[in-house]
């Protein structure tokens, strides 16, 4: 698709990627690249600002208590909201884990600590005093991904949706966004939080495709993407949904 | 149910032997979890007795190597360690080990107890051994889904320091940020050791890198030099926090690929020339803490020598085994900053690996592969002649060789491991080495595979 550009925001590169999540950036990269797309990848960090016209599509991973306080104070003014300017005017946007909860309302974690989000995702996070950790498998209800989709969550908190929220999908194994109420993720116009690592894009080539066009679509004109040769990636992802189908549960106290 | 220690004893001994007799490896786990059922406090009771005291080895990387290194310089000094040497470092697989070296009477047969200790076991292991001393490699984040977070985890090591008593001392990895950092509220001495060599390192952070900000400020460190991971040589621009002066330094280290490296080593007390016939900078590091462990327990310069030169590899940790006119070379290859390395070194074997990479997830592996994301399998790619991915795990390796640039006609799936090594055995050449990447399972199959085949001992023989 000569012609074609996408720009890729990595979010705090250096601090949050917990858990390979940076291998969704190589996902939509090499997907790109294989489609004769050009692709380019800008990592920001703290201190430095974002024109939200200059992104097709932003990441953000995982990150651990330390870094996520870090990265909350970082995005309380100016820069939370190019963000959310940037989802507004259609850019796309991935969020896992610990970069899912602070684009939510806030994050309580266990020990007390309150971190602001931007509110990008109408969701709550509170910290719970154990870990959903494992193989999660789940349904996932946007139009385009009707897909499973698998990956490993591993998080304290408990997210809870809003009036306004749309949950990326619903829990067929696993905990997902709190253990109970069997939605996992959040999405938002074409911003998606999830708790799946994996990492969740390349065993999940139909969500990392649907990223591509709705980043595309805010340019060109653009009705569908020339398919690719998943093979590899779809036996991936049955062999993980097999063996989470089949695994038992066990819940682990936070911190032993 | 409470026995007498004898009885406790005894019947981990009998179980150690069944599981042995029945092929469950060197089954260190089970017949510990007996004894500690039988009598809690076997261990203490056992530990208590040796009249050398208790050295513990923790951290992610590097700890068996560690622990053998200065295992060798223990016996070249005639002493004779309580070691628990097949990478069994949790409480049950060190009651296992103290169990097997003892009488009758629970009274030990060796002088000194050195332990290998997985990191979360070691407040609970510093509690019931009271150490003479702790050894602290470094902390990556390693199975992060057993563990909890480097940070909690950090927070949980500095509580167990604490409890040590004056008498003894820590020794810490002065070019690990975090570690450097542990132990402050201990009252043990405190020693360090690094790598001082002016030439080794490169300028600038890899991905993998785990703790990056100062422990004391939270500013963002800066590298002088970086040697991988987060190890290097650091300060703080913010609150001037330096990299802690080091006592056992290496001043100078010529490294050789696989073969190995050739250092000079700076301590106190001498001025070492080494031959280390491990690769890596990473086992330079473990060398330094095994020599600084070594000197602090009172050993001399040539018993140093002598436990270096006498080295026989840990089980899995660069192996060379002879196999169908072929060397098959086994590496234990079990988290970002482990595997990095790995293939750095194999950056020095040339291009046109035959390679089988098996990745495993099986609890002692850490159920989550997501890490393999984090592994520079870019730089791995243009290495490769084929690379076969095998474990429990094989397409999820597969799909990553395949983002990292290995074209369909180099790849291959293969999940089962004797198949995978018959396939690379197949496609490589007389007198060619295959390198296998293992997990730590996977490097137990590998071990367990080649013990049946014929080509190598059972690994609890091995050393």
């Amino acid at each position: 698709m000569p012609g074609m550009q996408l720009r890729i925001c990595h979010l705090y590169p250096e601090l949050m990627n917990i858990y390979g999540d940076r291998g969704n950036v190589i996902t939509m990269v090499k997907r790109c690249i294989w489609r004769d797309i050009a692709v380019t990848v800008t990592d920001i960090t703290l201190g430095e600002a974002i024109d939200p016209a200059d992104f097709d599509f932003f990441f953000i991973g995982g990150g651990q208590d330390r870094e996520q306080i870090l990265v909350c104070d970082d995005l309380s003014g100016d820069k939370g909201q190019a963000v959310r300017q940037a989802v507004e005017d259609g850019a796309s946007l991935l969020a896992i884990c610990g970069g899912y909860q602070l684009l939510g309302k806030y994050f309580l974690t266990y020990t007390g600590e309150d971190l602001p989000g931007i509110s990008l995702f109408d969701v709550k996070t509170v910290g719970g005093d154990t870990r959903f950790i494992g193989n999660i498998a789940v349904d996932c209800e946007v139009d385009g991904i009707r897909a499973q989709l698998v990956g490993f969550e591993n998080h304290s908190g408990r997210t809870r949706l809003g009036p306004e929220a749309r949950p990326l999908g619903r829990v067929i194994k696993g905990y997902g966004n709190n253990g109970e109420d069997g939605t996992e993720g959040c999405v938002y116009k074409s911003a998606v939080g999830s708790y799946l690592h994996g990492s969740l894009l390349p065993k999940n080539p139909r969500l990392a495709d649907w990223f591509i066009l709705r980043s595309l679509r805010r340019k060109y004109e653009l009705e569908e993407l020339p398919g690719l040769d998943d093979a590899l990636e779809n036996a991936a992802r049955d062999a993980a949904l097999q063996f989470t189908m089949k695994e038992k549960r066990f819940r682990k106290r936070f911190g032993r | 149910m409470k026995v007498s220690l004898s009885v406790a004893v005894a019947t981990g001994k009998i179980l150690t032997a069944l599981s042995r007799r029945l092929g469950f490896g060197a089954g260190s786990n089970f017949p510990g979890k007996v004894i500690l059922r039988m009598r809690p406090e076997a261990p203490e009771e056992i530990a208590s007795r040796l009249t050398g005291g208790c050295v513990l080895v923790s951290g992610t990387n590097g700890k068996t190597t560690t622990s053998n290194l200065l295992a060798g310089m223990l016996r070249a000094s005639g002493l004779q360690p309580v070691h628990n040497k097949v990478g069994a470092n949790l409480m049950t697989g060190i009651t296992a080990s103290l169990a097997q070296a003892s009488d009758r009477r629970g009274k030990p047969r060796g002088d000194i107890g050195l332990f290998e200790v997985d990191e979360a076991t070691l407040p609970a292991a510093i509690k019931r051994l009271t150490p003479r001393m702790v050894i602290l490699t470094n902390l990556f984040r390693d199975q992060l889904d057993r563990y909890g977070e480097l940070e909690s985890l950090s927070r949980k090591i500095d509580a167990g320091l604490k409890g040590l008593s004056g008498g003894s001392c820590i020794l810490l990895n002065a070019d690990d940020p975090l570690v450097a950092s542990l132990g402050g509220e201990s009252t043990a001495r405190k020693y360090f050791y690094g790598i001082e060599s002016e030439d080794i390192g490169e300028i600038g952070l890899r991905h993998a890198a785990d703790s990056k900000n100062c422990r004391s400020c939270g500013e963002k460190l800066s590298f002088s030099a970086h040697f991988f991971g987060h190890m290097g040589k650091y300060s703080c621009p913010n609150c001037g926090l330096e990299r802690p002066a080091v006592d056992f330094a290496a001043t100078r280290v010529e490294l050789k690929g696989t073969a190995g490296s050739r250092l000079d080593i700076s301590t106190p007390l001498w001025n070492l020339a080494l031959n280390l016939g491990l690769p890596g900078l990473y086992n330079v590091q473990n060398l330094l803490a095994a020599v600084g462990g070594a000197e602090l327990l009172g050993l001399d310069d040539h018993n140093i020598e002598a436990g270096v030169e006498g080295y026989s590899t840990a089980f899995g940790r660069g192996e060379r085994i002879p196999i169908a006119g072929r060397t098959l070379f086994l590496v234990l290859s079990k988290n970002p900053t482990g595997f990095n390395e790995v293939i750095r070194t194999l950056g020095t074997e040339g291009r046109d690996l035959p390679i089988v990479a098996a990745l495993n997830d099986r609890i002692a592996d850490g159920r989550d592969v997501s890490w393999i994301w984090d592994v520079d399998f870019e730089e791995l790619a243009p290495l490769a002649r084929f690379i076969i991915a095998s474990g429990t795990r094989a397409p999820d390796m597969a799909l990553r060789m395949k983002y990292a640039g290995l074209d369909a006609a180099r790849l291959t799936v293969e999940g089962n491991l004797k198949k995978a090594l018959d396939k690379a055995i197949e496609r490589s050449h007389e007198g060619e080495t295959i390198y296998a990447l293992t997990t730590y399972t996977a490097t137990l199959d590998m071990r367990r595979l080649l013990t049946k085949i014929g080509v190598a001992a059972g690994y609890w023989e091995a050393n």
